[in-house]
């Protein structure tokens, strides 16, 4: 006996079960205290060497732990953990994105409890992490002056979901010509009112702004 | 890329609706892509027939539905956004604070053999 095929209509979101796993991650960070932290960016744009600053200049102030994702190597954790923070790799392999079952897979090697702030070092790449809810408190969305001024324009989803945008390598901005403004209005174009950073994780200008937003501050 | 994490989590999905009918073959499903999604609809239509081997789906017609970024605009209402201008009104360049559509990646349907 054969039937006739069934339309059925679903309209159920494919990434359900990622943002089910997240909202999990989420409860347990609030239950812990903990405020989690997805960083994101394209690689070299300076996400390992603003977190090693700032694990150096906040050290004293609060306790923080890095998990950070990597296609293939543990060089970003061994770096971060010259600060005496606890620093978690999380090998992706071929996964160029770190998603919500895998930072709930990496929490177990950390005691929330003792945590203020933990960073979620997303792997580089402004494609595939800008659809994966991690859980996150807060993203913060990465672009250095030494890339082109219309990034948020070609990677909107990415920028679209940024609660902070960070301006890296401020120190370099004369030398390569960096267009201030036209990256800011790009920014604003992706994510209209969107607050905006500048910083330089070498010299150590704008720094007050970006603690102030680690520490939650409005 | 990460389409085939993307495909991946549809067969999932798809599976689970299969599953509450009671079905155990689909031979179509549509698919719903946002602008603003950061899927690119014709690398997930590539990396489809490989996921679904050897699952209810394989040798599922999939076809994708675009969905164009649509911003409220404080004077004109909703607007249909073009992405190279970002959330800017296409008639007064106005921002437009949020999407009201266009960030969707959802399964919209299936044809159960």
């Amino acid at each position: 006996m054969t039937t006739a095929p069934r339309i059925v209509t679903v309209r159920q979101n494919i990434l359900k079960t990622n943002d089910h796993t997240a909202a999990g991650n989420r409860q347990t960070f609030q239950a812990a205290g903990v405020r989690a932290i997805n960083l994101a960016s394209s690689p070299g744009a300076g996400k390992t060497a603003l977190l090693e600053r700032t694990l150096r200049d906040l050290a004293a102030e609060m306790k923080m732990a890095v998990a950070v994702g990597d296609l293939a190597t543990d060089n970003d954790a061994a770096r971060l953990r010259q600060w005496g923070a606890q620093a978690e790799q999380i090998v992706t392999g071929t996964v160029c994105h770190l998603d919500a079952a895998m930072v709930r897979d990496v929490l177990l090697r950390f005691d929330l409890k003792a945590l203020d702030v933990l960073f979620l070092e997303n792997v580089g790449n402004l494609v595939c992490p800008s659809s994966y809810d991690l859980g996150e408190a807060a993203r913060a969305v990465l672009i250095s002056t030494t890339e082109g001024e219309d990034k948020p324009l070609k990677y909107p989803t990415m920028f679209n979901t940024a609660d902070v945008v960070v301006i890296t390598k401020m120190d370099l901005a004369d030398a390569v010509g960096f267009d201030r403004d036209l990256c800011r209005e790009n920014i604003d174009r992706a994510r209209p009112g969107v607050k905006v950073i500048e910083l330089s994780s070498k010299s150590g200008d704008g720094l007050a702004a970006w603690y102030s937003f680690v520490r939650g501050e409005r | 890329m990460h389409e085939a994490s993307i495909a991946l989590s549809l067969i999932e999905v798809a599976c689970d609706v299969l599953r509450e009918h009671g079905a155990s073959r689909a031979s179509a499903l549509t698919v719903r892509v946002g602008q603003w999604s950061s899927v690119v609809p014709e690398a997930l239509i590539a990396a489809f027939p490989a996921c679904a081997e050897g699952t209810p789906l394989e040798g599922a017609t999939l076809t994708i539905e675009r969905v164009p970024g649509v911003g409220d605009c404080p004077d004109h209402g909703p607007v249909e956004l073009d992405v190279r201008r970002g959330l800017r009104c296409p008639l007064c360049d106005a921002p437009t604070s949020t999407l009201v559509q266009g960030d969707e990646l959802e399964l919209d349907s299936l044809e159960i053999a």
